[in-house]
C-alpha cells in the first residue's frame, strides 16, 4: 500500500513537472502584459514539429543541438509574431479582446499551416534518453526523470532570470505597474516583446520534451493549451510561482484520482477543483489584484 | 442635444438592418432553384442570430463568455428530445429549448459573477468542453440524447397542419428569417434601453456604474439568461431544420468560424456580427476548392483583418460611430477611475 502510494507519488510529480513546463511561459507573458495567448498551443507543437524536421533532416542528430536550434528560432518567431499580431493592437481601446481574436486566428492559421506541412498523421519523438532507471527501490522511466530535472532547471532559470537580470526585473516592474514602468524609463512594449518571445520559446521545449509521450498532431495544441490554462488559472493567472504550485498539486492530484476512482475522472475532478478554487479565490491560489 | 444624437444613433443601426433584411427577402428571388445556396442562406441565419447573441455578451456587456455553444447545443438537444420522446409540439419544443438554454445560461453565469476577463472565458469553456463527454455518457443516453450517435430523426417544424420539409428550402428560409430579425430587433431593443445602458455602464466603468447602483449581479445574469434564451431558441430551429442532432455541433471548427464573424463584422458594432456571419459563412464556401489550404488562408485573413481594421467590416462603414459624446465620457471614466497597465504604448509618456 505504502509503496503504491509512492509510486503514484512519483508518477504525480512528472507529471506536475510537465505541467509547470507547458503552463509557465502562459502565465508569464499574462503576467507582464495581460494579453491571453491562443496561439500558446500551436507554439507548443510547432517546437515539437521543428524538433521532428531536425531529427528527420540530419541523421546523428541529439537532443541537446535540437534545442539549441529549435530554442533561439522559437524565439525570434515569438518576437515578430509579437511586433506583427499583438504590438499594433494594444493603442486600442479593446486590446485585450482584439489579441485573444488574433492569436485566435493566428492558432487557426498555424495549426493549418501545420496540417498542409506534416498531414494529420500522429508523429513522435525519441525519447530522450531510453530506458529505466532504479531510483531507492522504485523503478521510473528515464525519459521521465529527464523531463523533470529538464522541467526543474528550467524553473529554476526563470526564477534566476526573473529575480537577478534587468530584462526579468523590468518584466516584474511591467507586470506589477505598467505606468509607473513608464514613469522610470522601462520601455514597456520591448519587455512586451522578449516576454512573448521568451513564453514562445517556453512553449517550444514543452513541445519537444512531451512529444515523446503524447505524440504530435496539428490540433495537439488544443488540449496542451486547455490544460495550461486550467493550470494557471488555479494558480493565479500571472504568478509564476503559483502556476508552479498548482502545477504540481494538479499533477499529484491527477494521479491519485487516477488510481484510485479509474482514468476517466481526473478532467471531472480538475474542472470541479478549478470552480471551487475559483469560487473561493476568484484570482486563483496565488493571484493578487490587478 | 443628446437625445438628437442617440436618434441618429438608432437610425443608423436600424437603417443597416433594414437593408439586410430587404435585400435578404429578394434573394430567394434569384437563387430559389439552388437547394445549394438556399442551405448556406439558412446556416448563414442560424448562425448570425448566434453571433449576435454572441456580441450581445462581448461586445456590449463585456463578458467574455466562450460557452455560446453550449446554450446552442442545449437548446437543440432540449427541442429534440421534447418533441421526439414526449410529443410535444415543434413550436412549444424550440420555446422551451430555448428557455432551458437561459436557464443554463443563469446557472452558468452564477460562478461567472465574481470572476473576470479570463476567468470567465476559462469557466464558460469548461461548461462547453464538459457538454461533449456529458452528452455521450450513459447518463446522457438516459435522457435521450442518443449518445454518440446522435438524436437522429427529430422531427421538421410544423405550425397547425402545414409541415415544412427539408426538401423545401424557401419556407424555412423565410421562417428563419423572421426568426432571426426578430432576435436581432429584440437585442438591439434590449441593448438601447435602460437595461442595455446599464450593460454598457457596467462594461465601461465597472467600478462607478456599481457606486451609482448598478446591479452587477442581476445585470450581469440578465445578460447571461438573454444571450443563451436566443442562442438556444436558433439552435432548436438548427435541430428541426437538419433532423439530427449530435456532438458535433460543439466542434472547434464551427466554434472558431462564429468567433470570426464577429471579428469581421465588428465586435459591440451591432449589427456587424449578423453581416460578419454572412460574409464569413460565404467566405468559407468560396474557399472550400482550396482544400486543407481553407483554413490555413481563412486564420490568415482573420489575423489581417484584426491588425488591419480592429473594429471589423462596421469600423469601416461607420468609422466614428462608436465616439458619441457617451462613449467619450465613458472613456474619460475608464482611463481616471481604473488603471490599465499596458494600454497604450510606452511612446507617449517618455
Amino acid at each position: 500500500m505504502t509503496r503504491e502510494i509512492a509510486e503514484v507519488l512519483i508518477s504525480g510529480i512528472a507529471l506536475g513537472s510537465v505541467y509547470a513546463i507547458m503552463s509557465v511561459g502562459m502565465t508569464l507573458v499574462y503576467g507582464v502584459s495581460r494579453v491571453f495567448n491562443f496561439a500558446y498551443g500551436s507554439f507548443y507543437i510547432w517546437g515539437a514539429y521543428l524538433a521532428w524536421l531536425l531529427f528527420g533532416a540530419f541523421s546523428g542528430m541529439s537532443y541537446p543541438v535540437v534545442f539549441a536550434i529549435v530554442i533561439p528560432v522559437m524565439f525570434l518567431f515569438g518576437l515578430g509574431v509579437e511586433r506583427a499580431v499583438c504590438a499594433p493592437l494594444r493603442r486600442k481601446a479593446e486590446w485585450q479582446m482584439l489579441t485573444v481574436m488574433s492569436t485566435l486566428g493566428l492558432a487557426l492559421f498555424l495549426d493549418n499551416a501545420s496540417l498542409v506541412a506534416f498531414g494529420p498523421h500522429k508523429k513522435s519523438l525519441p525519447p530522450l534518453l531510453a530506458g529505466n532507471m532504479n531510483i531507492a527501490g522504485f523503478v521510473v522511466s528515464t525519459h521521465e526523470m529527464v523531463t523533470l530535472a529538464i522541467a526543474i532547471s528550467v524553473m529554476v532559470g526563470i526564477g534566476l532570470f526573473l529575480g537577478r537580470t534587468r530584462l526579468g526585473m523590468k518584466m516584474r516592474a511591467v507586470a506589477q505597474d505598467g505606468v509607473g514602468a513608464r514613469i522610470v524609463g522601462i520601455q514597456t512594449n520591448r519587455v512586451f516583446s522578449y516576454a512573448f518571445a521568451l513564453s514562445t520559446a517556453l512553449a517550444a521545449i514543452a513541445g519537444i520534451l512531451l512529444a515523446p509521450k503524447y505524440f504530435m498532431y496539428p490540433q495537439g495544441g488544443w488540449e496542451i493549451l486547455i490544460k495550461a490554462w486550467i493550470v494557471v488559472a488555479f494558480g493565479g493567472l500571472g504568478s509564476v510561482k503559483g502556476t508552479i504550485y498548482s502545477a504540481f498539486i494538479l499533477g499529484i492530484a491527477e494521479a491519485f484520482v487516477g488510481w484510485h476512482f479509474g482514468l476517466q475522472w481526473p478532467e471531472v475532478f480538475w474542472f470541479a477543483l478549478m470552480l471551487g478554487v475559483l469560487a473561493i479565490r476568484p484570482r486563483g491560489l496565488f493571484g493578487t489584484g490587478e | 442635444m443628446l437625445t438628437k444624437v442617440r436618434l441618429m444613433k438608432l437610425d443608423r443601426e436600424s437603417i443597416t438592418l433594414l437593408i439586410m433584411l430587404a435585400v435578404l427577402l429578394l434573394l430567394p428571388a434569384y437563387f430559389h432553384n439552388d437547394q445549394y445556396i438556399m442551405h448556406i442562406l439558412i446556416m448563414c441565419l442560424i448562425y448570425s442570430v448566434v453571433a449576435v447573441g454572441w456580441d450581445f455578451m462581448l461586445g456590449y456587456a463585456g463578458i467574455f463568455t466562450f460557452g455560446q455553444f453550449g446554450f446552442f447545443a442545449i437548446g437543440a438537444y432540449a427541442s429534440g428530445i421534447l418533441t421526439l420522446h414526449l410529443g410535444i409540439p415543434v413550436p412549444l419544443g424550440v420555446i422551451i429549448g430555448g428557455l432551458i438554454a437561459a436557464g443554463a445560461g443563469i446557472i452558468i453565469g452564477l460562478p461567472c459573477l465574481r470572476l473576470r476577463g479570463a476567468y470567465i472565458a476559462l469557466v464558460t469553456f469548461a461548461f462547453h468542453l464538459i457538454l461533449i463527454p456529458l452528452i455521450n455518457s450513459d447518463f446522457g443516453r438516459a435522457i435521450g440524447t442518443g449518445s454518440t450517435r446522435g438524436l437522429l430523426g427529430v422531427p421538421p417544424l410544423a405550425v397547425g397542419s402545414y409541415s415544412f420539409s427539408v426538401a423545401d428550402k424557401i419556407p424555412w428560409y423565410y421562417i428563419l428569417l423572421g426568426v432571426a430579425f426578430l432576435s436581432f430587433f429584440a437585442i438591439y431593443r434590449i441593448t438601447r434601453s435602460s437595461i442595455g445602458l446599464a450593460f454598457v455602464s457596467l462594461r465601461d466603468s465597472n467600478k462607478l456604474a456599481k457606486s451609482f447602483g448598478v446591479d452587477d449581479f442581476k445585470y450581469k445574469l440578465m445578460v447571461f439568461g438573454i444571450s443563451a434564451f436566443f442562442t438556444g431558441m436558433i439552435g432548436a430551429f438548427y435541430a428541426h431544420y437538419t433532423g439530427i442532432v449530435s456532438t458535433r455541433i460543439l466542434g472547434l471548427d464551427i466554434f472558431l468560424m462564429v468567433m470570426v464573424m464577429l471579428v469581421i463584422g465588428g465586435m459591440g458594432r451591432f449589427p456587424g456580427a449578423a453581416i460578419g456571419a454572412f460574409i464569413v459563412t460565404f467566405l468559407s464556401e468560396a474557399l472550400r476548392p482550396l482544400g486543407e489550404y481553407r483554413l490555413f488562408i481563412f486564420g490568415a485573413i482573420v489575423v489581417a483583418v484584426i491588425v488591419l481594421l480592429p473594429e471589423g467590416l462596421m469600423g469601416v462603414l461607420f468609422p466614428t460611430g462608436r465616439v458619441g459624446p457617451g462613449e467619450r465620457f465613458g472613456r474619460f471614466i475608464r482611463r481616471t477611475f481604473t488603471r490599465q497597465p499596458s494600454k497604450n504604448s510606452g511612446k507617449e509618456l517618455l
